[in-house]
């Protein structure tokens, strides 16, 4: 009995791989393959993101970022600069509960869950954008497009509709997903009432292999309306380190 | 004096080896005010250095010292501010005692030990200790008042020990001892916070003693005359709940007060928010005070002087807090907040302006505009006015 339940689970593992060379992938099956890359069980990050206004003047802010449960559980922490020095966020399911903790007046806020549209530290990232983990799949129908290539790579490209009852703050994304490791090298965003209005581009580049897990090390989202774009680096990573639950919570948001 | 020279290099070098970091901001703050058709002004500047280490894994050590400095008008005559009829109840020879004294201060604000054990935290020392979910007013917290025209500004901190035990993923009990002379004279609090679904919840209890001045009579102390202290014991039971309904942020927060010389004393609130799609935030808070008055014509000068010098919250019964905000590109801000007194029709508005030109240079500007009749809350008397404050953070 016990080797035919080994048998099944390395039938269910190959499968998808068996699918992928047998048969062309749907937009789902492409997207699914983009969020398990993106959602890791767990991650920690040390990120500068830099954001560069309108009027040319930059603001870099460098922070900590823990993730749990494939990007349901978020916790971010400011280094710097010195205004926002210790200040964090905390963010579960999937960003739809947000609590924030301002270390002067040591309040911990909870906010509901339209400040998730809220720019983060006024950058073109939205809490949304950081801490929704598997939205993409959650929150739209997926749709494959035409094949691209771009910068010398092939390319999958999938549309993603909202589904009707999603809370979420866009009415379609469109993403270039590089073929030969899933990372989405373009994500393009669309007016929540408009869906042919395109209001943001998030560009990822640098990719690295970082315990064997394709990486994009930059990051880039430009507002296309504002005409202002946020920059991120990741100076650190680290895939399904140890995390304690207990760091996601009201006693780990102050800590 | 050589002991504590020692013990003072013993902590410091001890401290420095921890690599300690120092951090904190410059304020520099103009406010002015039209009083009587002449315009006054008050400037200071505040320097806070903190410092923060982690002495042990699981220990922290963080302090922060207050430099503050006034210019200006530094000695504000309160009767100016007050309504005719009010004025008309001060005796003549307590008139001189009527003053607000901006005074340069240097305060060890912070100074606390905080202990990460695995199953709690405990906090020792002077510590920012504040409760409650609502914005503009916070009727469990019976701690702090919040300057109802800068009402995230930050609190002093209080000398307490702090137990913050966590009981489950969602729930945590918080303990607090407020030491004064003997335990019948000190602070003693327990909150139980939840999580519910989608709303975090606390309940409350707190014992403390209630520092409120006669501010028509004067003590028998011929060395330093003062008003008259009347302290009594205010035990307070209550609660508070945050969570969202149809997509807008909701809270609701209310504390009921049993007091041993006067009425009981009951105080609620609830408020709303949203931020829009296009970034516009909106945020509505209503506010009521069973110890307010309905009637402006019924506000004594004991009112108007517990209410000025924020031993209590409210001179009227019922008030709304409006709130609308939008960014102007990234750095700016644009917002306009209006203080709506329902008993006697009067308002504040306080059109603000927020601008972050530099990386850790912040800057704040309101208007207060006071529209309502001389004998309401937000009278012309109080002095239409605004304020300039440029923060530099290091």
């Amino acid at each position: 009995m016990k080797m035919k339940v080994r048998g099944f689970k390395l039938l269910s593992l190959l499968f998808p791989l068996v699918a992928g060379y047998g048969q062309e992938l749907t937009g789902s099956d492409i997207i699914e393959k983009v969020d398990a890359l993106m959602n890791q069980e767990a991650s920690y990050a040390r990120s500068e993101m830099t954001i560069l206004t309108s009027s040319g003047e930059e603001r870099t802010f460098i922070y900590d970022s823990w993730s749990k449960n494939y990007g349901e559980k978020n916790l971010i922490r400011y280094i710097a600069p010195a205004r926002v020095k210790d200040q964090a966020t905390l963010m579960l399911n999937q960003a739809d509960d947000i609590w924030m903790f301002f270390p002067r007046t040591n309040r911990v806020r909870k906010l509901a869950s339209h400040a998730k549209k809220q720019k983060m530290e006024g950058s073109d990232f939205s809490y949304e954008d950081m801490g929704s983990g598997d939205t993409f799949i959650k929150d739209f129908i997926a749709n494959r497009l035409d094949d691209k290539k771009t910068d010398g790579a092939d390319c999958y490209q999938v549309e993603l509709k909202r589904k009707p009852d999603a809370d979420i703050s866009y009415s379609k994304l469109k993403l270039l997903v590089r073929k030969d490791n899933f990372v989405p090298i373009l994500i393009q965003y669309y007016d929540d009432s408009d869906e042919n209005k395109l209001i943001k581009e998030l560009t990822q580049s640098n990719i690295e292999a970082i315990q064997g897990i394709p990486t994009a090390l930059h990051m880039d989202m430009k507002n296309t309306i504002d005409n202002t774009h946020t920059t991120m680096e990741l100076e650190k990573i680290q895939y399904n380190p140890d995390l304690d639950d207990a760091m996601f919570t009201e006693r780990g948001l102050k800590k | 004096m050589k002991r504590l020279i020692t013990g003072l290099l013993v902590v410091t070098s001890s401290l420095l080896a921890q690599d300690p970091e120092f951090f904190g901001y410059l304020e520099s703050q103009l406010m002015g005010a039209q009083i009587d058709g002449k315009w006054i002004q008050l400037q200071s500047n505040k320097f806070r250095l903190d410092l923060k280490a982690n002495v042990a894994d699981q220990l922290t050590v963080a302090a922060n010292y207050n430099w503050t400095t006034y210019h200006g008008k530094t000695q504000w005559q309160i009767p100016d501010y007050l309504p005719e009829t009010v004025r008309a109840q001060i005796p003549t020879e307590l008139e001189s005692y009527l003053v607000l004294p901006f005074e340069d201060t240097q305060v060890l604000d912070n100074a606390f030990i905080k202990w990460m054990l695995p199953r709690c935290d405990l906090t020792l020392g002077k510590q920012q200790l504040s409760f409650g979910a609502g914005y503009a007013w916070n009727p469990t917290d019976l701690l702090n008042n919040k300057d109802l025209l800068d009402p995230t500004y930050e609190q002093p901190g209080h000398n307490a020990v702090r137990l913050d035990l966590p009981l489950g993923q969602r729930i945590n009990a918080t303990v607090v001892y407020a030491p004064e002379d003997t335990w019948e004279n000190s602070t003693k609090m327990v909150n139980i916070k939840l999580g519910l679904a989608r709303f975090d919840v606390s309940v409350m209890s707190i014992e403390r003693i209630w520092n409120t001045h006669d501010y028509t009579r004067l003590n028998d102390n011929l060395l330093s005359p003062d008003f008259l202290l009347l302290s009594e014991k205010r035990q307070m039971v209550g609660g508070s709940a945050v969570g969202e309904l149809l997509g807008w942020g909701v809270w609701a927060e209310a504390g009921f007060n049993t007091l041993e010389t006067r009425d009981d004393l009951t105080e609620w609130l609830i408020g709303t928010d949203h931020t829009f799609d296009n970034q516009t935030y909106v945020m509505v808070e209503y506010y009521e005070n069973s110890q307010g008055k309905s009637d402006s014509k019924a506000y004594t000068l004991n009112d108007w002087m517990r209410y000025l010098a924020a031993e209590q919250r409210a001179l009227s019964r019922n008030q709304c807090y409006a709130l609308v905000q939008h960014p102007l590109g990234d750095l700016m801000q644009l917002g306009l907040s209006a203080i709506y007194s329902l008993s006697d029709g009067s308002v504040a508005f306080l059109p603000t302006f927020n601008w972050t030109p530099l990386e850790n240079l912040e800057i704040l500007a309101y208007l207060n505009l006071y529209q309502g009749e001389k004998t309401a809350v937000f009278n012309s008397n109080m002095g239409n006015g605004g304020l300039v404050r440029v923060r530099a953070y290091f």
